[in-house]
């Protein structure tokens, strides 16, 4: 999938990567450590979309920070209010969109509504958010639609394979919900929560794992069939 | 044989065979027979304990003792107490009384509840299938006991004792007891009795030894309103009273009165039962005596006791030998004081269970049985009240081991007829797999390779080619019949059982030859080429599906993975939606060159419009709601859904709106309909108000719905419904006639009426004088083809119409609004599914992608609203009340079939729907039977591959705990809807048979009258 233009940008791809596999682990980790697995839910475990929100922040500022290669990014940085806002109501809607569509898609209607709130919440920073950063409320729009494709961009690409398959996680984390093991990690949100968190786990090592065979493959082309499958994969896909 | 494999309906008789093939496996997997034919006589009575004498039949008498059974169907554990049973709670509260926890074994029905109550041994599987024939018990029973020693037997109540016990009774007055809408008069045809039969004669004695009363009504509340509805306690009183009324008239006896107050089987909230929630399988048993007893428990929820113990005790209470072959014990409470008396009778119940014929004698219970027997007769020869003690404690002991390791062992599967049942059944989905790809091969490969004919060998060859085949595998099959050295009936070579073998070996024969003849000639998959993503989510979800009953969870929740996969399904759809109709506005918007650039987006758009959007966004929500309507399944039944908010008194406004905006919904849906049928001078329109109107009197005259008419309340519902069928039935015959041209004889024209009824006149079509030699309808001039399709179209939706009304009528009043919804969904997605729209790909030949992916669609919708409606893989959610509508008595037919078309109401209105669809889009006669042909093998094949699936998975787990109450039911569910996929495929082979038979009809009638 990836066509790097430069060097530079695989290196920022596989390195921001490489800050999620580690960072996002340690979180998960931590809070097991503490107890607080089985709280993830709850409104008093806030602090984790926080922690979550500012390192995808200081991530997405490495990405496209210092030269860019895109001319857009002096345009955002001119109005930078107005877009702030502009990207905070955005970023309210898509959550909301989320709230809806989980509860659409089976979450309880009446009760537990902070725990669809948090688990929608973590959708978006996991998914639009870091696209929102990347290329602006507009371009992220038009990217949503199907207007704009995004072949020649590859930092898009990684991002929105990263929020399909965090979306893909969630999805596939409920399946264990109606199982009669008992377990108390089964309750609503925590399989769905950790398994978009596993998706966006999953999705950051596969990038990582791409980019260091196609560092490799300039170095041997003889890897260049291996990357050649992968993108196969990825195209039936 | 490849006639056979081209063959229309071929689909249709393996599904019939796989039928067959599905009993032979139920017939292996429940075993009938259980009875040992052992009869216990009083001379069985042991008179030596390992040596020691004893007069076996002195100290077994339990003296003069009146015994009754007061069975309260229905009854569980939580409705005896003090708030609803306030005088038994009394008497429980002073000790005159005992209350014990039963455990009533699953399958929680009437029938083999009796049955284990009156034999003492654990009923199997099968007797649910035959609750409702009720069959004489043919092994011993207290009944056969109480009888052979001349004790009088009364019987008021339930007639499945009588007909389970005929001849048994001194006396007897029964109430049929598959009346549920009915829960007055059954009580009270019981209770008029009562008075007559309790009161002593001259000698203060009662007039009988045993007097059953089965009271039925409480069962009839919970089926009708749940367990929660507020005509519970009055019943509940109403059974206190007859508690008190006995317990009065025992005082009154000069001898022991003994009452026995039971459950059969308990009930679920939503009030069904059948299935081993603990709602379900606990149930009370209080007994009180009349004089001199008190109960030894302490107070509270009372010791666990089984539900076969009640046979010993009432034999030894009536001074009969416990029956052959119960394997019960006698109620702790009732155990005589004396102690010899109390280890002999412990002694006589485990000697029963240690002589069983497949007890081990060398585990440990049998070695404490013998220790006990050691002991009792160390105890009679020197009167040591230790040994005694000791004795007892080590019968007791026993007897709970042997109980345990019986019940775990009493089930012998056949497995001969369950394996050869298997290999048959994958031999059917492998044929009809073979059939059904053939089928899906596109046109002209198909007339291509019938024309190579000639390579074909002789009808004579194929006929020996055909015996021969035949001869081996009815030799495989007797062969293997003596390698394993099987006691199945089926290798037993006699009578009925020599031609199944035949058959069986037959089918073997025929999937055999048709999968190779398939396999030879399936040749061009090319249409499948068109399939995508949605379709291989169609798929690879119906065949993942099947697996995914592995995990018994995933049986009891299977509405779950029907949820998920329909969310996922419409997640997709809305995705592909968003993006083509966005796609299309903004090239749209940025300017008209790139339009043309897709001339074939303007083409589907201009199919479904933009509108597909919000119409699909409110279709997830309408079934976001409807799943809400019934909790389901197992683990989160107990939460209170839409449908108990809706059933309360003080909601009922919304309930009658949820019922108007049903009934109305549907009406529209059918009346739009109707533009498919000979609509002569609106009759039909008229016929359906009709129909409709009477739909809504039944809903008021039966209280669901409020009118401001207090005459409509009054009305005869079961009147109404008749009219309701007398109307149904004249729309389709008037239907047939005009199409016949009955009216065109008769003078009337009434093409001249009625627009749109041109299309159903013969006419020649215009010759067209160039290229008709290789027309093939130079024979007919008649345009014959196009009006049998419209024949078909209008009979199709016809009976989509009726379908519709009829299970307007059996719905209960929240789910009626699933049957506008089922309609709407189906045309909604249908529209989705093509693969004109959502295909970035134009694609040429999408015909049979299409009716691959809307039969697979409709399915799912089928099987969604099968859980919507609220069923379950479980007994306990077969609503019994549907079977009644319109009924004023018991006739098993009728109500096992409205039973079974208002649990299979969403896939039997699914399934209308496509048959329906698929004539109204066909272009011609032969494309409408070629999709129909698709159609059909793609359903036979998905209920067959489900069915061979789960055979083979209740085979592996027969050993599991759950056996019986997560797997078996859901082979009798599976069996059910194979039977209901032969029925929908024989009414599609019906209605073109029909439309053949029409067309003769109509052709002889117009040559006759030399109409032209």
């Amino acid at each position: 999938m990836f066509a790097f233009n430069t060097q530079l940008e695989l290196r920022r791809i596989t390195i921001s990567s490489l800050i999620t596999c580690i960072y996002l682990p340690s979180i998960v980790t931590v809070i097991s450590y503490r107890g607080s697995l089985y709280y993830v839910g709850k409104g008093s475990s806030f602090y984790i979309l926080v922690l979550i929100f500012i390192a995808e922040l200081l991530k997405s500022f490495y990405l496209s920070a210092p030269n860019d290669i895109q001319g857009k990014k002096g345009k955002t940085s001119k109005t930078k209010a107005s877009d702030v806002l502009k990207s905070f109501v955005f970023l309210l809607g898509v959550n909301f969109c989320f709230f809806i569509g989980i509860i659409l898609f089976g979450a309880p209607v009446l009760d537990l509504h902070e725990e669809t709130l948090m688990l929608s919440t973590l959708l978006t920073i996991l998914t639009i958010f870091p696209l929102i950063l990347h290329s602006g409320v507009e371009c992220s729009m038009q990217l949503l639609f199907g207007v704009k494709s995004f072949a020649r961009d590859t930092v898009v690409e990684m991002l929105v394979n990263n929020a399909m398959l965090t979306v893909c996680g969630a999805w596939l984390g409920a399946v264990v919900i109606p199982l009669d093991w008992n377990t108390p990690w089964q309750q609503w949100p925590i399989p769905c929560y950790l398994g978009a968190i596993g998706g966006y786990l999953l999705a950051n090592v596969l990038t990582v794992f791409k980019a260091t065979l196609m560092t490799a493959a300039y170095k041997y082309p003889a890897v260049n069939f291996l990357v050649m499958i992968l993108n196969k994969l990825r195209v039936s896909k | 044989m490849i006639t056979l494999l081209q063959y229309r309906w071929t689909g249709l008789f393996l599904l019939i065979t796989a039928l067959g093939a599905l009993t032979l496996f139920l017939y292996g997997f429940f075993p009938l027979k259980y009875h040992s034919g052992k009869f216990a006589h009083m001379s069985d009575l042991p008179n030596f304990i390992d040596g020691v004498s004893i007069d076996g039949q002195q100290v077994y008498n339990s003296g003069e003792n009146s015994v009754i059974l007061m069975v309260i169907d229905g009854l569980r554990y939580d409705f005896v107490t003090e708030e609803y049973m306030a005088y038994t709670g009394q008497l429980l509260k002073n000790k005159s009384a005992c209350i014990y926890v039963t455990v009533a074994e699953p399958p929680t029905v009437t029938m083999p509840r009796i049955k284990a109550m009156m034999t003492g041994s654990v009923s199997t599987f099968a007797d649910v299938a035959l609750n409702f024939g009720a069959p004489a018990v043919r092994g011993d029973s207290v009944l056969r006991v109480a009888a052979s020693r001349g004790r009088r037997t009364v019987m008021y109540g339930d007639d499945t004792w009588i007909r389970l016990f005929p001849g048994l009774w001194s006396e007897y007055d029964g109430t049929t007891s598959f009346f549920v809408t009915d829960y007055t008069e059954v009580d009270n045809n019981v209770t008029r009795h009562l008075d007559k039969v309790l009161a002593p004669d001259e000698k203060k004695q009662p007039k009988f030894d045993l007097l059953v009363l089965h009271y039925l009504g409480l069962d009839h509340i919970g089926h009708l309103e749940g367990a929660r509805s507020t005509k519970i306690k009055p019943k509940l009183v109403e059974m206190d009273e007859i508690v008190k009324k006995i317990y009065v008239a025992m005082q009154k006896w000069d001898r022991n009165g003994i009452l026995i107050v039971c459950g059969d089987h308990g009930m679920r909230d939503a009030g069904g039962h059948g299935g081993s929630t603990p709602a379900e399988v606990l149930v009370p048993l209080v007994v009180i005596k009349s004089q001199d007893f008190e109960c030894p428990h302490p107070l509270g929820p009372g010791p666990t006791v089984a539900q076969v113990d009640v046979a010993p005790t009432i034999s030894w209470l009536l001074n009969a030998p416990p029956p052959g072959d119960s394997t019960g014990r006698i109620l702790p409470s009732l155990l005589p004081a004396d102690t010899r008396q109390h280890l002999y009778l412990l002694h006589i119940i485990a000697e029963r269970m240690a002589k069983q014929n497949d007890l081990p004698t060398d585990k440990e219970f049998y070695k404490q049985f013998e220790r006990a027997e050691n002991q009792f007769a160390h105890y009679l020869a020197t009167g040591q009240q230790s040994a005694a003690k000791i004795s007892k404690e080590f019968y007791e002991q026993s007897l709970a081991e042997m109980t345990e390791y019986l019940n775990g062992t009493t089930v012998d599967f056949d497995m001969f007829s369950i394996v050869v049942a298997i290999i048959l059944l994958y031999f059917i989905v492998a044929s009809l797999l073979c059939v059904t790809l053939y089928s899906l091969q596109p046109d002209h490969s198909r007339k291509h390779s019938t024309t190579k004919r000639g390579y074909q060998s002789s009808n004579a060859g194929r006929i020996v080619a055909f015996l021969f085949m035949l001869c081996l595998s009815g030799s495989g099959l007797i062969v293997a019949c003596f390698i394993t050295e099987t006691k199945s009936q089926l290798c037993s070579f006699n009578g009925l059982w020599l031609p199944v073998l035949l058959v069986v070996a037959a089918a073997f024969t025929i999937t055999y030859f048709i999968m190779k003849t398939g396999i030879e000639r399936i040749k061009n998959l090319s249409s499948l080429n068109e399939l995508n993503a949605i379709d291989f989510l169609l798929i690879g979800g119906t065949v993942f599906h099947a697996w995914s009953f592995f995990g018994t969870s995933f049986i009891e929740e299977e509405h779950m993975t029907w949820y998920f996969f329909w969310n996922t399904f419409m997640f997709f759809v809305l995705i592909r939606s968003i993006v083509v109709v966005v796609m299309y506005w903004s090239k749209k918007m940025t300017g008209a060159t790139e339009v043309q650039e897709k001339p074939g987006l303007d083409e589907k758009m201009s199919a479904v419009g933009i509108s597909i959007v919000p119409k699909w966004v409110l279709l997830i929500a309408l079934h976001r709601y409807l799943r809400t309507m019934n909790q389901t399944g197992d683990r989160w039944l107990f939460l209170p859904d839409t449908a108990d908010w809706l059933n309360e008194p003080e909601n009922s406004l919304y309930l009658e709106l949820h019922v108007i905006i049903g009934t109305i919904m549907t009406v529209l849906i059918c009346v739009h309909n109707l533009v498919y049928t000979n609509n002569l001078m609106y009759i039909h329109t008229a016929l359906t108000a009709a129909a409709a109107t009477c739909t809504f009197c039944y809903r008021v005259a039966t209280h669901a719905v409020h009118a401001p008419f207090e005459d409509m309340k009054t009305w005869d519902p079961i009147i109404i419904v008749s009219v309701f069928w007398g109307i149904l039935m004249a729309q389709f015959i008037y239907e047939i006639i005009t199409y016949v041209g009955f009216f065109k004889s008769c003078g009337v024209h009434p093409a001249e009426h009625a627009m749109n009824s041109k299309k159903f006149d013969y006419v020649k079509p215009k010759t067209k004088t160039e290229d008709y030699i290789y027309d093939p309808t130079i024979e007919e001039p008649w345009n014959v083809e196009e009006v049998k399709l419209n024949l078909a179209r209008s009979l199709s939706h016809l009976m989509l119409n009726n379908m519709m009304l009829v299970i307007l009528l059996l719905m209960r009043p929240h789910n009626v609004v699933m049957v506008p919804s089922v309609y709407i969904t189906c045309v909604v997605s249908s529209k989705c599914v093509d693969h004109k729209l959502l295909d970035r790909r134009s694609a040429r030949n999408t015909d049979v992608a299409d009716v691959l992916s809307r039969t697979l669609v409709h399915m799912w919708i089928g099987i969604l609203f099968f859980f919507y409606q609220g069923n379950s893989n479980s007994l306990a959610s077969v609503d019994l009340g549907s079977g009644y509508v319109g009924l004023r008595e018991y006739s098993p037919v009728r109500v096992a079939t409205r039973m079974g078309l208002h649990a299979y109401a969403g896939p039997a209105l699914a399934g209308a729907v496509l048959f329906c669809t698929l004539a109204a889009e066909a272009r011609d006669w032969q494309q409408y039977l070629k999709s129909i042909w698709r159609a059909t093998n793609i359903l036979a094949l998905h209920r067959v591959y489900a069915v061979v699936l789960y055979t083979v998975i209740a085979t592996i787990f027969r050993h599991h705990l759950f056996v019986w109450s997560v797997f078996s039911p859901k082979l009798l569910y599976d069996f059910v809807a194979t039977v209901f996929g032969v029925q929908a495929l024989a009414t599609i082979g019906y209605i073109i048979f029909l439309t053949h038979v029409t067309s003769w009809l109509a052709r002889v009638l117009i040559t006759r009258s030399g109409l032209r």
